[in-house]
C-alpha cells in the first residue's frame, strides 16, 4: 500500500460534514496509530480506509488503485482480501462458533470448507484460542472475543489490518494482550496495522500517530525514532 | 457462498426459533395439506373408479324403455317393445362397435329349495352373453347357451355361497335338480353352472345391500313363466349393449338412441332411454374435479397467506439480524450473498412447511379414502409438485426481504443496535 492521497468531504443529508478535508498517506507495513477525542470523525475515517463508505468528495487511492472505480462489488472484495476489520464490540456472529467466525471472510472468498477449517484453526492457535474454537462468542470473555476477531481479521491474510478501539471495551490486561498480538503481526508478518484508540501510551508504541481534532488532522507525528526502518516519510 | 453453507445457516437460525418457524409455516402447512389431502383422495377415487369401471365393463351403453310421463298410466303397448329381429338388425348394422348384446328381466325373488335347503334367492332372466357384458365370473360349468335360450330350458346358474350350503366348497352340483317357488309358479332346474359374485367395494357405486344370492335362468324360459297365462310379450324392455373397445360410447350412445327411437311410435307413452357407463363415470369425475377445484382455491388463498407470512417473518428476521449482516459485509459479503442467504432461508422455512403440509395431507388423504373404503396409494407427482411449488412460494416472497438484506449499507447496519 503505497501512496494514498485523499482529501474528502462527507456530508450527510443535512450537509454536515464531519471530515473536512483529509490529506493522509499511509505506507507499505506502517504501524500508524490514529487518535482524538469521541467524536472526531476516527471511525468515518477508517471506514473510508477500509473501503466500508465511500468520501462525498476527495480521492483515496489503495495501492495506485483510484477506489472511485471501484464497484459496490469490488469493495466487497477489497474488504474481503485486502483488509481485516477490528472492532471496538468485537462484532462476531453470535450464532456460530468461534472457528466458524474465523473461517467466515474465507468463506466469502470461496475458499474450501477443510481449507477454512484448516486456516481458522492455524489462525485461533495464533492468537491463543486453540481450545476455545467451539465455544459461542457469549461464552467468551472481552479479551477472548477480540482475540477471535483479531483471528477473523487476518483469515484471508490480508495486508491491512483496521482496529478501531479494539482496546476500548477491555481492561488493561487482556488490552496488553491484545496490543501484543498487534506488535506480533507486524513485525512478523509485515502487516500494515491502522489503529484508532484513546489510550496515548498505545498509541505511543506505534511508529506515527495521527491526532484529529473536528474532523482534520491537527498533529502527525513520528513516535521514538528507534522504531522507523525509513520506509515511510510524514507530512 | 456455497449452498450448503446457507442451508447449514437457514437450518440454526430455524433452530433457534422454532415456535416462531412453526407458526410461521403453518398458513404453507394447511395449504400444502389441503391440495395433498384432495389429491390423495381424488386420485384414490379416479382409480377405484377406473378398476370398478373394468370390474362392471366400462364400455356398457344401457337402453331400456322408459314412460314419457311417470305421473299418467302408461303402458307398454306390444308394437313398444324391442324385438329379437330388432336386435339382430341393430348388431348387424353396428357390427363393428357392438362386441355383445345381453338380455336380462327380473323375475323377483323366490325360494329355492334343495333337500333340507331353502335359501331366499332372487332370479334374473339372462341371455347367452349376459355373462360377457356384466362380468359374470364362472367357476363351475358353464353359462346359459344359445340352446338352452332356444328350447326355454328349465336350466338355472347358481352363485358359490349357494353351492357351498348345498355341497361344499369342493363339492359339484352340476346336474343336480332344485325347485324353485316364486309367487306365482313353482319349477323344478337343473343347475348347469356355478360363478362367483363379483365383489365392487366401491361407495360410487353402491349397487345396494342385496344379501340375496341371485340365480340366472334363461331369458326365455323367464319371459314365458313371467307372463303366466297371457301371451309371451313380443319383445324386450331393455337390454345392454358392450361396445367394442375402440368404440366412443358416448357417441354410440347417441346412435343407439337415434336407431330405437325411429320405431317407437309418435303416440307411444314410452321413450326409448340410452346411457353410457363412460359418460355416468365421467360425471361422476367432473363433480369430483369441481370439488378439488374449490379445494384449490380454498389452499391457494392459505398458501398466499402463508407466504405472506414468510414474508413477514423474514423482513423481521433481516430487521433483527442487520448489525450481522453490516458484520457480514464487513468481512466481505456480496450482496448476492446476503441476498441468496435470506431467499435460501425463506425457501427452507416453506420446504419444511411444505414436507409437513404434505406428510399431514397425504395422511389425512389416506386416512380419508380408506375410511371411504377406496384403495390408496398417495400419488407421488402431486407431491414433488407440492413440494416445488412451496419453494417456489419461498423465492417469490423471500425476495423483497432478502432484497432489501443485501442493499443495506454496510456503516448503517453496523451502527445498528
Ligand atoms: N450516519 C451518520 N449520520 C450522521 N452523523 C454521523 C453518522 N455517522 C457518524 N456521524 C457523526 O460523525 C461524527 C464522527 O463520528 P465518528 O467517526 O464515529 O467519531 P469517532 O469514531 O471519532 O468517535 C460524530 O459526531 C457522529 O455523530
Ligand atoms: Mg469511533
Amino acid at each position: 500500500m503505497k501512496g494514498i492521497v485523499k482529501t474528502y468531504y462527507l456530508g450527510t443529508p443535512n450537509e454536515l460534514e464531519i471530515l473536512h478535508g483529509i490529506d493522509l498517506d499511509v505506507y507499505d507495513g506502517e504501524f500508524l496509530s490514529i487518535v482524538g477525542a469521541s467524536g472526531s470523525g476516527k471511525s468515518t475515517l477508517m471506514n473510508i480506509l477500509g473501503a466500508l463508505d465511500r468520501p462525498t468528495s476527495g480521492r483515496f487511492f489503495l495501492d495506485h488503485l483510484p477506489m472511485e472505480d471501484v464497484k459496490d462489488e469490488g469493495l466487497s472484495k477489497i474488504r474481503n482480501k485486502k483488509i481485516g476489520f477490528v472492532f471496538q464490540n468485537f462484532n462476531l456472529i453470535p450464532r456460530s462458533s468461534a472457528l466458524s467466525n474465523v473461517a467466515l471472510p474465507m468463506l466469502y472468498g470461496g475458499k474450501s470448507r477443510s481449507e477454512r477449517n484448516l486456516r481458522a484453526k492455524e489462525l485461533l492457535k495464533l492468537v491463543g484460542m486453540e481450545d476455545r474454537s467451539h465455544h459461542r462468542p457469549n461464552e467468551l470473555s472481552g479479551g477472548q472475543k477480540q482475540r477471535v476477531a483479531i483471528a477473523r481479521s487476518m483469515a484471508n491474510d490480508p495486508a491491512i489490518i483496521l482496529a478501531d478501539e479494539p482496546t476500548g471495551a477491555l481492561d488493561t490486561h487482556t488490552g496488553r494482550m491484545v496490543m501484543d498480538i498487534f506488535h506480533r503481526l507486524h513485525q512478523e508478518q509485515g502487516k500494515t496495522i491502522i489503529l484508532i484508540t484513546h489510550n496515548n501510551e498505545l498509541a505511543l508504541e506505534t511508529q506515527r500517530t495521527i491526532k484529529l481534532l473536528d474532523g482534520a488532522i491537527i498533529e502527525n507525528r513520528m513516535n521514538g525514532k528507534n522504531q522507523l526502518e525509513g520506509c515511510y516519510e510524514s507530512f | 457462498m456455497n449452498l450448503f453453507e446457507n442451508i447449514r445457516l437457514a437450518l440454526e437460525g430455524l433452530r433457534a426459533n422454532k415456535m416462531r418457524a412453526l407458526l410461521t409455516m403453518l398458513g404453507i402447512i394447511i395449504g400444502i395439506a389441503s391440495v395433498m389431502a384432495i389429491s390423495t383422495l381424488g386420485s384414490a377415487m379416479t382409480g377405484s373408479v377406473s378398476s370398478t369401471m373394468d370390474k362392471i365393463g366400462g364400455k356398457n351403453i344401457m337402453v331400456s324403455l322408459t314412460p314419457k310421463n311417470y305421473d299418467t298410466q302408461s303402458t307398454l303397448q306390444p308394437e313398444d317393445y324391442i324385438t329379437q329381429e330388432e336386435l339382430d338388425g341393430f348388431k348387424e348394422t353396428h357390427a363393428d362397435q357392438i362386441k355383445a348384446i345381453s338380455l336380462s328381466t327380473g323375475m323377483g325373488s323366490g325360494q329355492l329349495n334343495s333337500g333340507y335347503i331353502h335359501k331366499d334367492v332372487s332370479i334374473t332372466g339372462a341371455s347367452t352373453d349376459y355373462s360377457l357384458v356384466n362380468n359374470v365370473n364362472m367357476v363351475q360349468g358353464r353359462f346359459i347357451s344359445n340352446r338352452d335360450m332356444e328350447s326355454s330350458r328349465n336350466v338355472i346358474i347358481i352363485d358359490t355361497t349357494l353351492r357351498n350350503k348345498m355341497v361344499g366348497i369342493n363339492g359339484d352340483p352340476i346336474g343336480m335338480d332344485v325347485s324353485v317357488e316364486t309367487k306365482t309358479t313353482t319349477e323344478t332346474y337343473t343347475i348347469i353352472g356355478v360363478y362367483e359374485k363379483l365383489v365392487i367395494d366401491n361407495p360410487l357405486f353402491n349397487m345396494g345391500d342385496d344379501t340375496r344370492v341371485e340365480c340366472f335362468i334363461p331369458i326365455t324360459t323367464a319371459m314365458s313363466l313371467n307372463s303366466g297365462s297371457a301371451a309371451t310379450p313380443p319383445g324386450y324392455e331393455n337390454f345392454t349393449i358392450m361396445a367394442t373397445a375402440d368404440t366412443d360410447s358416448a357417441s354410440f350412445a347417441a346412435i343407439t338412441k337415434d336407431y330405437f327411437s325411429k320405431k317407437m311410435g309418435a303416440l307411444s307413452d314410452y321413450t326409448v332411454d340410452v346411457q353410457s357407463m363412460e359418460a355416468m363415470v365421467s360425471e361422476a369425475t367432473t363433480m369430483l374435479s369441481t370439488l378439488s377445484l374449490g379445494i384449490s382455491v380454498i389452499a391457494g388463498i392459505s398458501l398466499l397467506v402463508g407466504g405472506i407470512g414468510v414474508m413477514n417473518i423474514m423482513l423481521v428476521s433481516v430487521t433483527e439480524r442487520t448489525k450481522e449482516i453490516g458484520i457480514r459485509k464487513a468481512l466481505g459479503a456480496r450482496n448476492s450473498a446476503i441476498r441468496s442467504q435470506f431467499i435460501i432461508e425463506a425457501i427452507i422455512i416453506c420446504l419444511i412447511g411444505g414436507l409437513i403440509g404434505v406428510a399431514l395431507g397425504a395422511g389425512l388423504g389416506s386416512l380419508g379414502s380408506t375410511l371411504l373404503k377406496f384403495p390408496t396409494t398417495p400419488p407421488l407427482v402431486p407431491m414433488i409438485i407440492a413440494l416445488c411449488f412451496s419453494m417456489a412460494i419461498g423465492v417469490f416472497f423471500g425476495y423483497y426481504p432478502a432484497n432489501k438484506a443485501a442493499k443495506l449499507n454496510p456503516i448503517d447496519a453496523l451502527r445498528y443496535e
